[in-house]
């Protein structure tokens, strides 16, 4: 085998009846465990069981299989940076019903049982869909999670010209985006008094508002959608509160998501409407680990309890669940509850910790120009860097993070950071 | 990976003549000359900075190309690879240019090519046995030696200051 592939099987091929590690979920977190696991254990067997009929792939990418950008075979995820190791089987959907932690087996839908030695819970989320919301079950509604979702909307693209998208979150934006590439009109419809609520204040978001504008998406805000009309071809608007209805041929629902941990229900595993975890990313019953979006873990600072859908922290926890599954006694670092980076509508930002701040006690400092809007956040003392939000330039955003998540004593360097001109070079002459 | 070469900085020697730059933006320029470099659109990209510290310090700051790259782990477009060389590597045709790497690396050595919405990093020359930072550097600042050969070095210079200090 070269390096970095992966033996692909389907659920329906049992070839083994166990395997030391195995992996529930085959997405940032469990892939990332597994090849950790390679490199600690090159021996013990490794099975990843995804519920996914596709091979695994970098799921931030799907929207550019919506826009058209990104075709399925450029996205796989084996032999790529984290994903290098051997010898990793990977048996695409097979499903997880039930796992019992007594007898150390799973039950796999229509596959029959597994035995294992030691289990990575890295099931994921799934989009939550508010059950206010009447007739989401209508052809043309979508979800953006999976490639198959992805799949699912191009097809859709080609019988529509007006999408509404329902949630003012990154995700959404990037599937709005790619709909607007694909030449629809696209009609985003959010709860909250501005976009991106969940990443800054209202009025920090001012930047990316007019660019979003600038760039011909639509936007409601203060108006939610209380039912979707549909006929028989499917969608054919969105019924709004406070009163109005657009017409459209597709709903894309956007509103967050929620850990897939019910194939849990009934086991001795503790479920907190995640999956709870130690310091050392092990779950409360014997051998059983969790990591990624499903897990429960905490924030680096004030050990609260926090759950979190990125993919770069779930890589990370992957990866120090798959040192300790492997005999390597490793210790989770915890994790900013917000840690974005990306680029809508041509403005790059950051936004990093704790970056909602009206009505309370943290010292702030704001900075707009034209083209670029800064906010930094210190605790009510001053002493320490706790959130940040960097719009248009987000140069050394990482080393922000770095004082952030270290956090490092800020009294030297406070006046750089600021006025954004903190660089490493501070750090390295002892600046702080 | 057999004990590669990586580039050390020796912040000591740092005069800030920015040689290293204008050396690392040629050696990724299409033609490859000063003269022609300047005049290329986009204007050539260094990807060696040169931080000035209050009150007279300067820091040469490159990619570390990190054992446990931040950057490389954090990427969400599987853009970022090591190579059998241990150097860290963007694949530009990869990068979505969402700037993961860029709030993850504590650096700050990760560039945002604007132009062409991707990001950029110390490739470490691979066209060149010596990375042309390190070439153009009159003061020796910039050193591409095995971590063996300079760490051995910096315990002599050591031990001879040590020895100094005690002979008085």
């Amino acid at each position: 085998m070269p390096p970095g592939s992966c033996f692909e099987r389907k659920g329906d091929n049992v070839a083994e009846d166990k395997s030391k590690y195995i992996i529930v979920g085959a997405s940032a977190a469990g892939m990332a465990a597994a090849h950790t696991i390679r490199q600690h254990d090159g021996r013990g067997s490794v099975t990843v069981l995804s519920e996914e009929p596709d091979t695994p792939y970098y799921r931030p990418l799907i929207p550019f299989v919506v826009s058209g950008k990104k075709r399925a075979q450029d996205m796989a995820l084996s032999g790529c940076g984290p994903f290098t190791g051997r010898d990793i089987f990977v048996r695409t959907g097979a499903r997880v019903e039930s796992v019992n932690t007594a007898e150390k087996t799973v039950s796999v839908q229509g596959a029959g049982g597994l035995a294992y030695e030691k289990i990575l819970f890295a099931t994921g989320s799934r989009p939550y869909i508010p059950p206010e919301i009447k007739g989401t079950h209508a052809k043309g509604v979508f979800a953006l999670r999976s490639l198959a979702d992805a799949r699912n909307m191009v097809k859709r693209v080609e019988t529509s010209d007006h999408a509404v998208m329902l949630g003012g979150g990154l995700l959404n934006l990037k599937a709005a985006f790619a709909l607007l590439e694909r030449g629809l009109n696209v009609t985003l419809v959010v709860y909250s008094p501005e976009v991106l609520s969940r990443l800054m204040d209202p009025e920090d978001a001012v930047l990316i508002r007019k660019a979003l504008d600038r760039a011909g998406l639509k936007i409601k805000t203060g108006c939610a959608a209380t039912h979707i009309i549909s006929d028989r071809t499917g969608v054919t608007g969105v019924a709004l509160d406070p009163g109005g209805e657009i017409s459209c041929q597709m709903v894309c629902i956007g509103k967050g998501v929620r850990p897939n941990a019910e194939f849990l229900d009934g086991s001795d595993v503790r479920i907190e409407k995640g999956i709870v975890t130690d310091r050392y990313t092990a779950c409360s019953a014997p051998d059983t680990y969790a990591a990624g979006d499903v897990a429960v873990t905490f924030k680096p600072g004030s050990g609260d309890r926090i759950m979190t859908a990125l993919w770069t922290n779930a890589v990370e926890m992957g990866r120090c669940a798959g040192r300790n599954m492997a005999g390597v006694k490793t210790a989770y670092s915890g994790t900013l509850g917000i840690l974005n980076a990306t680029q809508v509508a041509q403005e790059p930002f950051v936004s990093m910790g704790v970056v909602h701040t009206t009505d309370q006690d943290f010292e702030v400092y704001r900075h707009a120009t034209e083209t670029t809007y800064r906010k930094v956040v210190f605790d009510s003392q001053g002493t320490r860097l706790i959130g940040a939000v960097f719009i248009g330039d987000i140069t050394n955003a990482g080393l922000y993070r770095y004082v952030m998540r270290g956090k490092m004593p800020v009294t030297h360097i406070k006046r750089y950071i600021i006025d954004h001109t903190l660089h490493y070079g501070h750090v390295m002459c002892g600046k702080t | 990976m057999l004990n590669p070469k990586e580039i050390f900085v020796r912040t000591d020697r740092c005069v800030g003549c920015l040689s290293c730059t204008i050396a690392c933006s040629v050696e990724h320029s299409k033609s490859k000359t000063l003269f022609d470099a300047i005049w290329e659109t986009p204007v050539p990209k260094s990807r060696v900075y040169v931080q000035w510290v209050e009150p007279d310090g300067k820091v040469p700051l490159v990619c570390r190309h990190c054992e446990e790259a931040p950057c490389m782990y954090a990427c969400i477009s599987g853009a970022i690879n090591r190579d059998e060389n241990g150097v860290v590597i963007t694949d530009t045709d990869k990068c979505i240019g969402c700037w993961t790497c860029v709030m993850v690396c504590p650096y700050g050595v990760i560039g945002r090519h604007l132009e062409e919405h991707k990001a950029y990093r110390c490739d470490r020359c691979p066209d060149r046995e010596i990375p042309a930072c390190v070439n153009a550097c009159p003061t020796g600042a910039l050193v591409y030696d095995t971590v063996d050969a300079f760490s051995g070095k910096v315990r002599k210079h050591a031990s001879r200051e040590l020895l100094r200090a005690e002979r008085g």
